[in-house]
């Protein structure tokens, strides 16, 4: 006897509830009562909200124009931004000498997109030195007084340039510094440990306010009485040995993740201690640590804002001059800041998308 | 003949470290040694240059040294004080009131941003799309945006209010203008210890209620409602003891002057928009944190919950929120301490909190910038390390228990 030949049905369409637009708006909207009220009333604060904030923010805003003169609509005076954008980006800085300020700028995308092209076997040996040694090439091309350009005090540095070369130069600074302290953290030599946990705790328990306000009225004390430290060297020392504490703790918790395995192995092979830290741990911390550096990077950039309660002339800074100007009397602290805010918000929020992407591409664990 | 020699010696002749004639700069724990005295020898010349250079320098300049400058009187006012306060009380008296204020605007802040924290964290996970959304907008906001841009902002905000004789009016008891919130105070008569003793009562008994009805749950299972008999303690014993001693108290409204407001409470501007700016900069970090938090309790937790019978909205309090805490709680405790330290930002619109008052105009005023900056940091330490303790104790209790 032979057996029927099983034959499977066709597949059936799921059934219209449960996909399908309507579906969604069904599970995502109006899946209870209690939905359904938070649903429209979310629904008509928008509706309510969004038009009057739009049409302010676009619609009926000024866009062209020189002076104060040229915003006769209701909306933003979005002309204040434009009058000002120079000193927003650049500061007080010479108008022919701004290509030393660019320069600077691409110079650091320069080696930032080297770091990342460059084949493996060549990363280490030129991306590091070229890291190191960016601060003082751009120190030389923005002061130019050694390199034979004319000399730009550094009162005129300022603007949304400074934010950012400053949160750079002071990373890359501290990335020796929070890895020396983060070594030191975890030797076993008693005396090197503890001064190590004390920088560490230091800087990191005290308000960076506090810490730039020491900048500004201490550290001039620290230094023999004829020699006078620049205000900006102060800030980005200050910077520094406060960004060092926080990226000890990174590349702790990074020494942390990397199993003892490596550890052992590097011994086995008879490296020494530089050898094994330098060769085998350091890159595998890095690349651990990476999220976190990220993110280190994001609160220094967004720490530079501080800068104005000392009256270093960062973009925030810049704005808030712009709006006592004589010139610009009609209220334009609501634009300035909505403008200084978008910029950052922009840099910070690009910078955690792809931390946050570098964190998924690492993420090997097979939990989700 | 051939030579003799075993492996064992050959060994001892071609590697050299292992017999005796290692060099002691290649024994690590020398070499320990040497490494931590060059660096002792460095932070002694590092600490003796410094300590000279301020001494020289302040000889120089003539800044005094010591702390005598506590004692004299500081000479300016400050602009909200928890104490009474005048012109002519010392510097010792200004520290004080900055710390206090530094202290309510962090205790504030916290709580309104652990409060802001936990609704859109939880919030991240509701079934109604628009409430992700939101959740998610919040987040990615303002925790991107500079905290003391916020503060600025919101300051000018509020700037912008109407002046007092236009005062957004909430009910002829609650005033808000753009010198400051001005909300009914409530005064003490005679008899109002009994009310405040009725409700400490209360507290404690609804705390011997929680023990005893959790105690009798896991002995027999019978659950007790808690939460409505916690409620009507609290109100019913303390309004039980108003009624009985004649209503003990009176409201002190707010009434419009000449000029402003007089009576009532102040709440000034500059606190407004600080512990506005904190508990909104700081909610969205702990958001996250509290997104995360329960995001690290694997999904069975939540079937398991489900397959048991618990309501929805209980599987969160009961199950989820418990488990979460362990992820949350050092996330909590290093975005409470960081929140305390961005208190320092009043002094861009002039609360005067510690830093403002004390690091800020008296530090002006002294030129004693070593012992001024000593005090100031030696109280921020004090707060984050009580915050720290705090949080630890709790952590203990968070963590996972086994038996």
């Amino acid at each position: 006897m032979q057996a029927r030949e099983f034959k499977a049905l066709p597949d059936q369409p799921a059934p219209l509830s449960t996909t399908g637009p309507i579906a969604w708006v069904k599970d995502n909207l109006f899946s209870s009562v209690f939905n359904i009220a938070v649903t429209v009333i979310i629904t008509s604060a928008l509706i309510s909200i969004l038009p009057g904030v739009l049409d302010w923010l676009i619609f009926s805003a000024n866009w062209s124009g020189t002076s104060q003169a040229d915003c006769v609509k209701d909306g933003a005076c979005w002309v204040f931004i434009q009058a000002w954008s120079q000193q927003i980006f650049y500061g007080s800085y010479p108008d022919g000498e701004i290509w030393r300020v660019n320069l600077s700028l691409m110079l650091l995308a320069g080696v930032i997109a080297l770091s990342f092209t460059l084949p493996a076997r060549l990363r280490n040996k030129i991306a590091v030195p070229a890291y190191l040694l960016l601060p003082f090439v751009c120190l030389l091309f923005l002061d130019g007084s050694n390199i034979g350009l004319t000399p730009v005090s550094t009162d005129l540095w300022g603007g949304f340039s400074l934010n950012v070369l400053i949160a750079a130069a002071s990373i890359i600074i501290a990335f020796p510094f929070g890895f020396l302290w983060a070594l030191g953290r975890q030797s076993d030599m008693p005396f090197a440990r503890s001064v190590s946990v004390t920088c560490i705790e230091f800087f990191r328990g005290t308000p960076i306010l506090a810490l730039f306000f020491m900048g500004s009225v201490m550290l001039p004390l620290f230094f023999p009485s004829d020699v006078t430290v620049d205000k900006l060297l102060r800030v980005w020392i200050i910077l520094v040995l406060f960004m060092s504490s926080y990226m000890a703790e990174v590349f702790r918790s990074g020494f942390q993740a990397i199993p003892q395995g490596q550890y052992e192995a590097a011994n086995s092979i008879g490296l020494g201690y530089w050898q094994k830290t330098l060769l085998i741990i350091f890159p595998q911390v890095i690349k651990i640590a990476m999220p976190n550096i990220l993110a280190t990077f994001v609160m220094v950039f967004k720490n530079t804002v501080f800068l104005l309660v000392i009256a270093v002339p960062e973009m925030l800074q810049v704005i808030m001059s712009a709006l006592s100007n004589s010139n610009w009397l009609g209220g334009h602290a609501v634009e300035g800041y909505l403008f200084v805010g978008f910029i950052f918000w922009i840099c910070c929020f690009s910078m955690s998308l792809l931390a946050t992407s570098i964190e998924k591409k690492l993420d090997t664990s097979h939990q989700n | 003949m051939f030579s003799s020699k075993t492996t064992e010696q050959v060994k001892l002749e071609t590697r050299p470290s292992i017999s005796g004639s290692t060099k002691f700069y290649n024994n690590p724990i020398y070499r320990g040694w040497i490494y931590q005295s060059l660096l002792m020898v460095f932070l002694i010349g590092f600490f003796y240059t410094i300590i000279s250079n301020t001494l020289d320098n302040m000889s120089a300049q003539g800044i005094k040294s010591g702390f005598s400058f506590l004692g004299t009187s500081a000479g300016f006012d400050v602009l909200m004080s928890l104490l009474p306060f005048e012109t002519t009380d010392s510097y010792l008296k200004i520290f004080t009131i900055g710390i206090l204020n530094t202290v309510l605007v962090s205790i504030v802040g916290i709580i309104l941003a652990t409060i802001l924290g936990f609704i859109f964290g939880i919030a991240y996970f509701s079934h109604n799309y628009l409430i992700r959304k939101i959740s998610i907008i919040y987040v990615e906001v303002f925790r991107n945006i500079p905290v003391i841009l916020q503060v600025i902002f919101w300051y000018t905000v509020f700037n912008l209010l109407p002046i007092a004789r236009e005062s957004i009016n909430i009910g002829d008891a609650i005033y808000l203008n753009v010198t400051g919130l001005y909300i009914p105070k409530l005064v003490d008569e005679s008899g109002s210890g009994f009310v405040y003793s009725a409700l400490i009562v209360a507290i404690i008994g609804v705390y011997l209620l929680k023990r005893w009805a959790k105690k009798r749950q896991e002995q027999t299972g019978e659950q007790f409602p808690i939460l409505r008999t916690s409620v009507a303690l609290l109100i019913g014993i303390p309004l039980l003891a108003l009624l009985f001693s004649g209503v003990p108290f009176h409201f002190d409204y707010p009434s419009l002057d000449r000029f402003n407001f007089k009576g009532g409470t102040t709440i000034i501007p500059e606190f407004i928009a600080l512990a506005f700016a904190l508990s909104i900069y700081t909610g969205a970090f702990i958001a996250e944190a509290v997104r995360a938090g329960i995001q690290s309790v694997p999904k069975g937790q939540t079937e398991a919950a489900r397959s048991v019978g618990l309501k929805e909205s209980k599987i969160m309090s009961l199950i989820i929120v418990p488990q979460s805490m362990r992820v949350i709680t050092p996330m909590l405790n290093s975005e409470y301490q960081s929140l305390v330290k961005n208190t320092t930002i009043a002094t861009a619109i002039g609360y005067p909190e510690l830093f403002t008052v004390f690091a800020g105009s008296a530090l002006n005023q002294v030129g004693q910038a070593v012992e001024i900056m000593f005090m100031t940091l030696v109280i921020y330490f004090a707060i984050n390390m009580v915050i720290s303790f705090v949080m630890n104790r709790f952590n203990k209790r968070a963590e996972i228990t086994s038996r």
